[in-house]
């Protein structure tokens, strides 16, 4: 048994949304939807977007580089498929409005299935150079799968200036619904804690942590399994609250160390990685397969065959929720990611990219009637914004700020720390979009320093 | 299956809870008050609350008609305001008056403003403040609760001694002072009283043991945070020692001043009001403390035998300064980048 932090590891702030991951829980990774076409996204990820490497026309092989570029903060892009570049050409982005993607054409439509995994007996994370690793990551275009979207080369690679010390996985998976995470933890378990030794060999961190919450017993179970006799890796049962699985929240649980606003958790000397990146990390390194394809949870009351699918990165969202038998009952919402920081999309073509970790489809009911109609009325100032605040904020004043105009007050109440949990919004009696509101706030300040296009 | 999709910022769930929630937590809470006013001031109790209830809700009616906005009243809002005014008032203030008290407390303490959420001063203590000033003799007149003999004593010099038949206890150990009898009536059988609600004074505010367990309903149900109240009776109490350190004889027990009076009352339900009370953590400890404060204040210093409504008037006022400076710190700490 790996040794376990002891403690009430928890932050302070947070919600307990209905959970829900019961619909998906049970359901092994299985194949996902045969794909003919996927639109590979040319911008994947935090940092500079990719240019296309390929011709249309091009014929490209399963695993080839699509798209690349010279930045430091950036990763590639792969076909998941062998086929023809139809085009290259804008595509629905549940973000960023209209990108550019590789379409490409299958010549064959063939299932996807998740390659077997076995660690081999011989396997040792200190055969493989921290440089060979961080550039297999890099060439894999290996990016945080939780959501984010960081690149994780830049992540890890050793710096100089600010050594690493502690990693954290992050086995959390606390947005309802969601459930891709705990199945890789059960089924998955040698590859992730392969990834993790080799994660933490080439980032030179010397203590590694591995977090999970405490409604996850049976992948605490398996991991702390699979962890005994490695006693360079630990075990953290943190507690079940939204948002545990956020990196700064998590890393105040844990290390009871704060990131400070506006920086992100290697300047105190952590890595946090999610275990599907891990997962991704040792194929990278062992099999050398890049980050072609995921698992993806599709749920939700209304989906006829909810279940978690090992996906083409690239695939349609539309195609996915028609591979699950559709909806049984009007719905209302399709998000990408979960309920409470996954973002409604319009066009069911927007294609799957590889921070997609669920589809969401939500029913009226689900959402609430006065969710749903969007009816506001006055802040009460009853303060339940700023006690669930995991940042320490307070939603209220920002929110109202910005749908006053007052860009600069907003931004002296820290505007910029706000991480988009959407916590406020959820205890809101008032109904008020707080997140929204403050999302919007960010935009027009970044307009206002000029740095994002109008 | 799949289409007239909405898109909307996430979060796309939210918890089961609305204005209304708040409200009619607020009116269970209240509940224990208005059973014990009913039981110890009999019909006039019963008069009053639905009359200051029923004119709140009709005014904010009109108010809603003239401001051509849509109908608010299905937040309850005016309910507690109304119940909460008439918890405030005196047992044997006629109807009309109430009804002047509680028109004013809705259409200028709240409407004027823009409604609910809007308003800078406590609806309901903008009322009684209104009447306070209006009709000062009708807002001191007390009775004697309907449980006590008619028999006793009245109100009377050489009765001094026996606090319940008096106006109420504050107004009784006032008197006392002036007449230099000595102040100290905190015998075990006076604190009884008050505990339980068997002296005069407003209809809601005698019985200590309702007003408690409307408080652990609000606690238990999260409706209102532990600071306020905790500041507002802490700092009362602290006040209160410290006088009754310097002269016990002229200046009465600190537990009778928490005990008698409204103290209790706006502690729990009226200074915890969310619209008129500051956001943060610091700054309602700030906010109760004052509250706490400027009433015992009055009380010692002061004209008024009563406080409560004036320090709670004056530190609304100074809410939004309050929210100011108590501006709360990142987790991350203050960004050393802009």
């Amino acid at each position: 048994m790996a040794a376990k932090i002891k403690g009430r590891l928890s932050f302070r702030g947070g919600v307990h949304p209905p959970e829900r991951k019961g619909i998906t829980c049970e359901s092994a990774i299985q194949a996902g939807p045969a794909v003919k076409e996927v639109a590979i996204m040319l911008s994947q990820h935090i940092g500079a977007p990719c240019r296309a490497v390929v011709e249309k026309g091009a014929e490209v092989e399963a695993g080839q580089k699509v798209g690349d570029c010279d930045a430091f903060v950036c990763a590639p892009v792969h076909s998941p498929i062998a086929g023809k570049v139809k085009e290259i050409g804008l595509r629905s982005h549940a973000v960023l409005g209209r990108t550019l993607a590789v379409v490409i054409s299958a010549e064959a439509e063939t299932s996807p299935v998740q390659p077997a995994w076995e660690l081999k007996g011989d396997f040792d994370a200190s055969a493989y150079s921290s440089g060979q690793i961080c550039e297999a990551i890099r060439e894999g275009g290996l990016v945080g799968m939780g959501g984010a979207g960081f690149p994780t080369r830049v992540k890890i690679e050793p710096n100089p200036q600010k050594p690493n010390e502690t990693m954290i996985i992050n086995g959390c998976e606390c947005e309802p619904y969601i459930t891709c995470d705990y199945r890789m933890m059960l089924e998955r378990t040698n590859q992730i804690v392969a990834g993790v030794k080799l994660a933490k060999a080439a980032s030179g961190c010397s203590r590694a942590i591995f977090a999970i919450e405490d409604n996850k017993p049976a992948a605490i179970e398996a991991v702390s399994t699979a962890l005994r006799g490695s006693n360079d890796i630990e075990m953290a049962v943190v507690k079940t609250k939204y948002p545990q699985g956020g990196e700064r929240q998590l890393i105040n649980s844990v290390l009871r160390k704060r990131v400070p606003t506006g920086g992100i958790p290697p300047m105190i000397g952590v890595v946090v990685l999610n275990v599907a990146t891990t997962a991704a990390i040792a194929d990278a390194v062992v099999n050398k397969r890049p980050l072609t394809h995921r698992v993806v949870t599709v749920s939700g009351e209304a989906i006829a065959r909810p279940g978690n699918y090992y996906v083409a990165i690239g695939t349609l969202a539309g195609d996915l929720i028609e591979f699950c038998g559709g909806v049984t009952r009007q719905s209302a919402k399709v998000i990408m990611g979960g309920p409470m920081m996954g973002l409604a999309i319009a066009d069911l073509d927007t294609p799957l990219t590889k921070t997609s970790g669920a589809i969401t489809v939500l029913t009226k009911e689900q959402i609430g009637k006065a969710k749903f109609k969007r009816q506001q009325t006055a802040c009460i100032r009853c303060g339940r914004c700023l006690a669930v605040c995991p940042e320490n904020l307070n939603p209220t004043k920002i929110a109202h700020a910005v749908k006053s105009n007052l860009l600069e007050l907003a931004q002296s109440y820290y505007l910029n720390a706000c991480m988009e949990c959407g916590c406020c919004s959820y205890v809101c009696p008032a109904n008020i979009e707080l997140t929204g509101y403050i999302k919007t706030g960010k935009i027009f300040v970044a307009r206002q320093k000029k740095r994002m296009p109008q | 299956m799949l289409k007239d999709l909405s898109v909307s910022f996430s979060p796309h769930i939210s918890q089961a809870l609305s204005t209304r929630t708040v409200m009619v937590d607020v009116v269970i809470g209240l509940a224990p008050a208005i059973a014990a006013a009913g039981y110890y001031f009999r019909l006039r109790a019963l008069i009053l609350i639905s009359t200051c209830v029923i004119a709140s809700v009709a005014t904010e009616w009109v108010c809603n008609i003239v401001r051509k906005k849509a109908c608010s009243l299905g937040d309850f809002s005016a309910v507690v305001t109304g119940i909460i005014l008439a918890l405030s008032l005196p047992p044997r203030l006629p109807v009309w008056t109430a009804v002047i008290g509680s028109v004013f407390a809705i259409a200028i303490g709240k409407m004027v403003f823009g409604g609910l959420g809007s308003n800078i001063f406590n609806p309901a203590m903008a009322g009684r403040t209104f009447l306070a000033v209006s009709f000062g003799t009708l807002m001191t007149t007390w009775a004697t609760p309907a449980t006590i003999d008619g028999k006793m004593p009245k109100i009377a010099a050489e009765n001094m001694i026996h606090a319940r038949t008096q106006a109420t206890p504050l107004a009784w150990s006032k008197m006392a002072i002036k007449n230099q009898l000595g102040a100290d009536i905190y015998g075990e059988q006076n604190f009884k009283w008050t505990v339980t609600g068997e002296v005069g004074g407003c209809l809601g505010e005698t019985s200590v043991i309702a007003l408690a367990i409307g408080l652990g309903y609000l606690l238990m149900r999260r409706t209102i945070a532990f600071h306020i109240p905790l500041a507002v009776a802490l700092s009362a109490f602290v006040f209160g020692t410290i006088t009754y350190w310097i002269d016990s004889y002229s200046y009465v027990q600190p537990f009778y001043h928490l005990t008698s009076g409204g103290l209790l009352l706006c502690a729990f339900f009226i200074a915890t009001d969310p619209v008129t009370a500051p956001l943060t953590r610091r700054g309602m400890w700030i906010f109760g403390i004052g509250v706490g404060g400027l009433t015992m204040l009055i009380r010692v210093f002061g004209g008024y035998p009563e406080g409560v409504m004036f320090s709670v008037l004056i530190m609304n006022a100074v809410t939004p300064l309050i929210d100011r400076l108590c501006k709360r710190v990142p987790a991350g700490g203050k960004p050393s980048v802009t």
